[in-house]
Formats: C-alpha cells, sequence, structure tokens
C-alpha cells in the first residue's frame, strides 16, 4: 500500500467529518433518518421475534393462572368504570365551568401505546427508541408517559421509529411544580447514578421554598410542551441556600425509564 | 477479494451497533453501555486495508450516531485515528495471544470514550457525565477487551473465507526443498 493511499483515506475522513459536524440540525436529522434507515431489516426481524415469542408465551400460559387473570382484570375494569362515570360528571361540570369565564377548552388527551425498540448507544445521553414514527402521526416535542407518570418527549422522528428523549437528558429539560406549595423550578440532567437513573436535580426554586422532602412534583403546563398536571416525582431534598435567590433540590422520578418496555404518545 | 472482506466487516459493525442498542442485558446488568466499534476497529485494523479501515470509521460512526442522540459522525475521527494507530504498527503490536488481544481491545476501548467526549466538549455539546461515568468507563474497557476476544477468531475466520483460492495447483509449486546428502544417508 502506498503512502498516497494513506493521504486520500485521512483527507477523506477528515473532510467527511468536519462536514457532518457542521451541518445544520435539520440536514444532521435528515441524514440519521437515511443512515437508520440501514437498521429497518434488523428491527423487523426484532419484531417479528418478539411476536413469535408472545405467541409461544400465550400457548403455554396455564389455563388456571389466565382465567384468575381475566377475574382480576374484570374487578378492575368495574372499578374503572365507576371512576369513569365519577370523572366525566366532574369533566361536563369543569366544561360547563370553564364556559361561563370564557376560557378555552382544555385539549383532550389521546394516547397512544408503543414498544420500546432499543436505547442510545451512547453512555452519557438518555434517550429510547419507539417502534411509532410520522407514519403513525407522531411529531416532535409530543409527550410520552407511563402509567407512574411522565417518561419524556419525542426528540427525533423518523417514518416508522422516533427517539424519545428521556427526564433527565439534557435535551429534556421541562418545567414542573411543587403540589404542597405551588413553586416552580426546572429538572435539569444531573444527580443520577450507574443504577439509579431516576434521580433529577430540580433548578430555580426559590430560596425560601417551604417544600420539603416527600412532596410530589407535576408539570407545570409552561411552555406548552407538557399538558399541565402529569405526575413527575417526588423531592428527596432541598439544598439550603442562605443569601442566594434560587436554591436547588433533588427529585427521585415517579418512572424508572431503564425498566420500561412500553410507554404512552400523547397523541395531539 | 478484500472488497467483499470489507463488506462483511461493515456488516458486523451493523449488526454489533444494532445489539447494542436492543439488547437490554449488559446496560441493566452492570449500569453502562459497552461499544463494540472499538474493538472491531482494532481487529480490522491488524488484518484489512486501509480502505476497510476508512470504510468501517465512516460508516460506523454513521450508523451509530443514527440510533443516538450524538452529533451525525461524532465517532469517526476517534475511530480512524485508531485504526490508522494500528495498522501502522502492525509489526511492533503483538496480537497471536488471548492476553495481548484483550489487552488491546481494553486499550482500544479506553482512548475511543476519551477521544469522543473530548470531541463533544469541544464542539459545544454538554454529555451528561459524572463520577458514575468512570464506573461506566471501566466497564467499557472490560467490556472491549471481551469484544476483541471474539471479533478475532470472527475476522480471522471470515478473511480465510473470502480470502482468492489458487486457481490451479493447490500447493506450492515454486519452492523447491534442498536437502543436505546427508539426510539421504
Amino acid at each position: 500500500m502506498n503512502k498516497r493511499t494513506y493521504v486520500i483515506a485521512s483527507g477523506l475522513v477528515l473532510l467527511l467529518a468536519t462536514v457532518c459536524l457542521n451541518l445544520s440540525p435539520d440536514s444532521s436529522a435528515r441524514l440519521k433518518r437515511a443512515f437508520s434507515s440501514f437498521f429497518i431489516p434488523l428491527f423487523s426481524l426484532q419484531k417479528g421475534a418478539e411476536q413469535a415469542g408472545d405467541l409461544i408465551a400465550d400457548n403455554v400460559a396455564p389455563r388456571k393462572e389466565l382465567l384468575q387473570e381475566i377475574s382480576d382484570l374484570k374487578q378492575s375494569n368495574q372499578l374503572l368504570r365507576l371512576r369513569l362515570a365519577q370523572n366525566n360528571n366532574l369533566i361536563q361540570e369543569n366544561d360547563n365551568l370553564r364556559k361561563q369565564l370564557k376560557l378555552l377548552p382544555k385539549a383532550e388527551w389521546n394516547p397512544r401505546l408503543t414498544r420500546i425498540v432499543g436505547r442510545d448507544p451512547a453512555n452519557w445521553w438518555r434517550s429510547v427508541q419507539i417502534d411509532l414514527g410520522s407514519m403513525d402521526g407522531v411529531k416532535v416535542d409530543m409527550p410520552v408517559l407511563a402509567a407512574e407518570g411522565l417518561v419524556g418527549r419525542v426528540q427525533e422522528v423518523h417514518p416508522h421509529r422516533s427517539r424519545v428523549a428521556l427526564l433527565g437528558d439534557p435535551a429534556c429539560r421541562i418545567s414542573v411544580t411543587i403540589k404542597a406549595t405551588g413553586e416552580s423550578g426546572v429538572l435539569n440532567a444531573g444527580g443520577g447514578t450507574v443504577f439509579d437513573p431516576t434521580l433529577v436535580d430540580l433548578l430555580f426554586l426559590p430560596a425560601s421554598t417551604e417544600a420539603r422532602p416527600g412532596d410530589t412534583l407535576f408539570t407545570s403546563g409552561l411552555g406548552e410542551i407538557f399538558p399541565r398536571g402529569i405526575p413527575v416525582g417526588k423531592l428527596l431534598a432541598v439544598e439550603p441556600a442562605p443569601g442566594a435567590l434560587t436554591t436547588t433540590a433533588r427529585v427521585k422520578l415517579s418512572v424508572n425509564s431503564s425498566k420500561l418496555n412500553e410507554v404512552w404518545v400523547l397523541m395531539q | 477479494m478484500k472488497a467483499f472482506f470489507t463488506f462483511t466487516i461493515l456488516l458486523t459493525a451493523l449488526a454489533a451497533i444494532f445489539f447494542e442498542s436492543a439488547c437490554q442485558i449488559p446496560r441493566n446488568l452492570t449500569g453502562a453501555q459497552i461499544d463494540p466499534l472499538p474493538a472491531l476497529m482494532l481487529v480490522a485494523a491488524v488484518r484489512a486495508p486501509v480502505m476497510a479501515i476508512t470504510a468501517l470509521a465512516i460508516m460506523g460512526s454513521l450508523w451509530q450516531s443514527s440510533l443516538s442522540s450524538d452529533p451525525l459522525g461524532i465517532s469517526m475521527l476517534p475511530l480512524f485515528a485508531l485504526g490508522m494507530l494500528v495498522h501502522l504498527n502492525i509489526k511492533s503490536i503483538s496480537h497471536h495471544h488471548i492476553g495481548s488481544r484483550f489487552a488491546l481491545g481494553a486499550i482500544a476501548g479506553t482512548l475511543m470514550p476519551i477521544l469522543t467526549l473530548c470531541l463533544l466538549l469541544l464542539t459545544g455539546h454538554q454529555p451528561m457525565i459524572g463520577l458514575y461515568s468512570l464506573w461506566q468507563w471501566a466497564v467499557g474497557i472490560i467490556g472491549s477487551g471481551l469484544f476483541a476476544l471474539g471479533f478475532f477468531p470472527w475476522l480471522e475466520w471470515l478473511d480465510r473465507t473470502m480470502e482468492e483460492q489458487p486457481f490451479a495447483a493447490p500447493y506450492d509449486t515454486t519452492t523447491k526443498i534442498i536437502r543436505s546428502p546427508k539426510f539421504y544417508e
């Protein structure tokens, strides 16, 4: 191999790396979509294998266990129906009051269940891939939830998959409100450990805050990305900051994203 | 047939990146993601020509960043630098024993995250790093060493299989064995 080949190879890599690192966010996202399409056959294989596994598991599940589960589900369904009827009355009442006060009607949630198909290969980001994309109506910034609370927001949309930035990632800073005191702050990355990714920092809390460990946090609705009132987590500790304007608190998120397999995307 | 060998190296990279993203077991067990590309680049640099190293650096980094929040192609330069470093010094690197293979993989796994992190910080990004990153780095080093142990025999087998076969004689006809007359006594 002569020297010329080495020079050409080095020049090519240097040029490509420079171009890639200086692309606009839009062009970069388009190129990422193009390169991620190489993985489509592998993701399809994974989906097929999981469906086959589910089918086998369904067939080998003992009948007694299934009957017990059906009975439990029937009971919880009846309970939920009762609560739904009660909530429908409250929604009706709320709508009437909003009309009387001439307030805008609240947008209805339209959640759609999706599977997590991959996680970020890099250690320094917290994001996951879900198997819903622009073909299914997913758009950037849509909130992503689990039964326990907020998970993150859609960061990047591909035709059949999307990437979700999880709470605690620098790309998912959100405004939250402490239920007990009504004070707001911003959830920021940091504070997490290797085996407990549910720890994050809450910034810009008033220094004179009366918030106590154990207080619950909800989305504030500021910024108009996340609807108001989605559970986020609990306060663990508030750092005293004598003489300062704001203080920082440690928060434990209600959802442990490393254990999730399925999430809900709030479609609009 | 080194072009076909290069193609199979790229296929290996594609599959390895996919499994890195889709397989949760290493992350759930260790709390860290193990990057297979440094080990693969190391082995490719030992056995493949410079064009294969270039192709692996370009495609590997683009594929990896397409599944990540990383900027596009952020690991391209570190991967290429690692590959060239090994390729240019191949005669002075021992890579025939398990111990040395593991050590080489571990060194590759040590250098890659540092170089990539430096590039990330230089380009103005704010990756999540803390004390726990040291643990993730240590796991990555060991994981990369283990990956190297797997990739060495795999690429050796691929290279042997893809190698051009002789057209006529399957043995060397040009070498003549000259023995001392004492041998026949």
